[in-house]
C-alpha cells in the first residue's frame, strides 16, 4: 500500500476577474511508498506546497485525485495518520509549549495521562523542556519549528508531511531536524519532505521527485540519480607518494583514465559544527 | 533536541544504528471520523482563551463596567428616577458593548486563522471544517456570555447598593419619630424597594440582548467566511445591525416601496430584541414574548451559521 498516491492531480488557481487561471500543478502522478523518505524538490512556485495542501484537503483539486493510505484525501479520515509541519509554522502566540501540544493532542482524541506522557516525550525529543511554560510569542524561529514538529508527531502518525522544515533554521537546528527525520525513518514512518535545499534532501531521502512549473520532471532513487556509474572514487589515508604513483600507473595500465587526484574536502556544515563542538562555551545555549 | 544534541558534530547516524523506542503512548484512533462535539468544545475553549489573553475585549468590557458603575453617581434624581436611570443606562451599555464584542470578536476569528496560518495545522488533523467553524462561533459566544454576565453582576451590585441606600434612608426617617399613620406607609415603601429594584423583567431584557448579540455574531461569522478584510468584516455586520434596528421605522415610512421592503425583509429585526423601553414604561414583559424572541433569534442564527458552513466548507485555504 502506498502512503500517498496521486493520479493526474491538477490545480489551477483563479487569478481574479478576467485574469485567467494559473496552472500550479499539472497532472501529478506521485507514489510515496510506506516507510520511505521522499523528497519533493523544486524552486519557489514549482507546486510543492500546493501538492501538500491538496493532500491535506486544504484546497480542492481542479482535476485528478489523491489518496493517503488508500483513503481519498477529501475524507477527514485520510488525515488520521498524518502529521503536518507547515512552512514557517505559526501557532497561537498566547499558548505555552505544553498548552499547544495539549490542544493538538486533544484534537486528535488524546487525553489524560497518555497525553501528558506523550507531551513529555515530545518536549524531550525536540529539546524544549526548558521552554515548556513559555508562551509561543516568545519563541525563536528555531523553537517554533521544533514545537511544530512536536505537534505533527503528537498522535504518533504513520505519515509526516514536512514543508520546508529547515527554512530559517540555523545549521545546528537544521542538522537536528535532519537527524530527527532519520530517526523517524528508523521508526518506520513515511516522510514526504518538501524542500529546495538539495544537500539536505540528499542526506535523508530515499527517493526524490523534482517539480518545476507544476510538472514532475524527474523522479527516482537518490543514490542512483546522483551516482556516476562510469567513475569510481577511492579514498585512502596515509598513502606514500611512491605508492600513489604505482596506483596511478596501475590504473592507466588497466586502460582507465585518472581524472583527478586531490584531498577530499569536508563540508562547510561539518566544519561549522566541529568548530562549535570544540568551543564549549556556548554548549546548550542555542535554541 | 536532547538526544539528538549528543550526536551534534558527529557523523549522522544511519537509521539502523539509531535505537528509537516506540512512544510509550500509541493513541487508538478510529478509522471513521464522525462529527465530534468534543472537538468543537476544544476549539471553542481555545478561542475563548485567545480572546481573554489578547486583552482587546477586556478593553470593551472595562469600558462597559466603568459606564455601569458610574450610573449610580447621578444622585440629583428621586429614588424612582435614579432606578429608572440606572436600569436604562445599564441595559443600554450591555446592548452596545455586547454588540461591539459580537462584531469585533467574531470578525477577526477566521481571517486571523488564515492570515497567521494557524488554521493549517488544525485542519491537517482529523478535524471537520464544521467543527472548526462551530468551535470558533461557540468560543465567541462564550466570550459574549461571560462579558454580559460580568456586566450583569456589576449591574446587580449597583442596584443592590442603591437599594440598601434607599432602605437606610427610609429607616432613618422611621427612627426620627413619625406619626403612626405615616409609619405604616413607610413600612410599605421599604417593602416595595426590593421589588422595584430587582425586576424580573431585567433578566428577560438581558436574555434578549444576549440573543441579539448571538445573531450579530452569526452574521459577522457569515461575512468572515468569504471576506478576508477586517474592515469589511466589521463594517458590513455593523451596517446590517443598524438597518435591522431601523427596520420597524422604515417599514412605516417606506411601506409602498416594495424592493426596499424586500431587501429589508432579509435583515433581522433587531428592534424586536429591545425590551428596555417596555421596562422603563413599567410594562410587564410576558415570558411568552421572551420565548418568541429566542425562537426568532435561534432560528435566524441556525440558518446563518448553516450558510456560513456551506461557504466555509468549499473555501480554499
Amino acid at each position: 500500500m502506498d502512503a500517498i498516491r496521486t493520479e493526474d492531480l491538477t490545480k489551477k488557481y483563479e487569478l481574479g476577474w478576467h485574469k485567467g487561471r494559473l496552472l500550479a500543478l499539472d497532472k501529478l502522478n506521485l507514489r510515496v511508498h510506506e516507510g520511505e523518505v521522499y523528497g519533493l524538490l523544486g524552486p519557489n512556485g514549482s507546486g510543492k506546497s500546493t501538492t501538500l495542501k491538496l493532500i491535506l484537503d486544504l484546497i480542492l483539486p481542479t482535476e485528478g485525485s489523491a489518496w493517503v493510505f488508500d483513503v481519498p484525501c477529501r475524507k477527514v479520515s485520510s488525515r488520521l495518520h498524518v502529521g503536518f509541519l507547515p512552512e514557517n509554522p505559526y501557532f497561537y502566540r498566547y499558548l505555552t509549549g505544553t498548552e499547544t501540544l495539549e490542544f493538538f493532542g486533544k484534537l486528535c482524541g488524546m487525553g489524560g495521562v497518555g497525553l501528558r506522557r506523550r507531551i513529555e516525550e515530545l518536549l524531550e525529543l525536540v529539546g524544549l523542556q526548558h521552554a515548556r511554560n513559555r508562551r509561543l510569542g516568545g519563541y525563536s524561529k528555531g523553537m517554533l519549528q521544533r514545537i511544530g514538529l512536536a505537534q505533527a508527531l503528537i498522535h504518533d502518525p504513520k505519515l509526516l508531511l514536512l514543508d520546508e522544515p529547515t527554512a530559517g533554521v540555523d545549521p545546528i537546528g537544521s542538522k537536528d531536524i535532519r537527524d530527527l527525520i532519520l530517526r523517524l525513518k528508523g521508526m518506520g514512518k513515511t516522510v514526504l519532505l518538501s524542500s529546495h535545499l538539495l544537500a539536505q534532501v540528499q542526506d535523508v531521502c530515499d527517493r526524490i521527485g523534482v517539480l518545476n512549473l507544476g510538472q514532475l520532471i524527474m523522479e527516482g532513487d537518490v543514490k542512483t540519480l546522483i551516482s556516476d556509474q562510469r567513475r569510481l572514487s577511492i579514498t585512502v589515508q596515509d598513502l606514500p607518494e611512491a605508492a600513489r604513483t604505482r596506483v596511478e600507473e596501475a590504473v592507466r595500465a588497466a586502460g582507465a583514465t585518472v581524472i583527478s587526484v586531490d584531498h577530499p574536502q569536508t563540508s562547510l556544515e561539518s566544519l561549522f559544527l566541529d568548530a562549535l563542538k570544540r568551543d564549549q562555551r556556548g554548549a546548550g545555549q542555542h535554541d | 533536541m536532547t538526544e539528538l544534541a549528543n550526536h551534534r558534530g558527529e557523523t549522522t547516524p544511519s537509521p539502523t544504528e539509531v535505537q528509537t523506542p516506540r512512544p510509550a503512548f500509541a493513541p487508538v484512533l478510529k478509522e471513521r471520523v464522525g462529527f465530534s462535539v468534543s472537538r468543537v468544545w476544544i476549539i471553542a475553549g481555545n478561542t475563548l482563551t485567545e480572546a481573554v489573553r489578547q486583552k482587546v475585549f477586556n478593553f470593551f468590557l472595562i469600558i462597559g463596567l466603568i459606564f455601569i458603575a458610574s450610573a449610580s453617581f447621578f444622585a440629583q434624581f428621586t429614588f424612582g428616577e435614579q432606578l429608572k436611570f440606572i436600569k436604562d443606562t445599564c441595559l443600554g451599555v450591555i446592548s452596545v458593548i455586547s454588540t461591539l464584542i459580537a462584531i469585533v470578536g467574531t470578525a477577526q476569528l477566521l481571517p486571523s486563522e488564515v492570515e497567521n496560518r494557524t488554521i493549517y495545522t488544525i485542519l491537517a488533523k482529523p478535524v471537520r471544517r464544521i467543527e472548526f467553524l462551530l468551535g470558533k462561533f461557540l468560543g465567541s459566544l462564550s466570550l459574549l456570555t461571560i462579558s454580559i454576565a460580568a456586566m450583569c453582576l456589576l449591574f446587580g451590585a449597583v442596584l443592590f447598593i442603591k437599594e440598601q441606600g434607599m432602605i437606610r434612608e427610609l429607616r432613618q426617617e422611621f427612627t426620627q419619630g413619625m406619626p403612626a399613620s405615616d409609619m405604616a406607609d413607610l413600612n410599605q415603601q421599604i417593602r416595595q424597594v426590593p421589588q422595584e429594584t430587582f425586576d424580573v423583567n431585567l433578566v428577560k431584557a438581558v436574555l434578549a440582548e444576549l440573543m441579539k448579540a448571538t445573531l450579530v455574531a452569526a452574521i459577522t461569522l457569515l461575512i468572515s467566511t468569504f471576506s478576508t478584510s477586517l474592515v469589511f468584516n466589521v463594517a458590513v455586520p455593523f451596517m446590517i445591525f443598524v438597518a435591522g434596528m431601523l427596520r420597524g421605522a422604515a417599514a412605516e415610512v417606506w411601506a409602498d416601496r416594495r424592493i426596499l421592503m424586500a431587501l429589508l425583509a432579509v435583515v433581522p429585526d433587531f428592534g424586536f430584541f429591545s425590551l428596555a423601553d417596555e421596562i422603563n414604561m413599567g410594562n410587564v414583559v410576558p415570558w411568552s414574548h421572551v420565548g418568541q424572541i429566542l425562537v426568532y433569534g435561534v432560528a435566524r442564527t441556525v440558518v446563518i451559521v448553516f450558510a456560513a458552513h456551506l461557504i466555509f466548507s468549499r473555501r480554499e485555504i
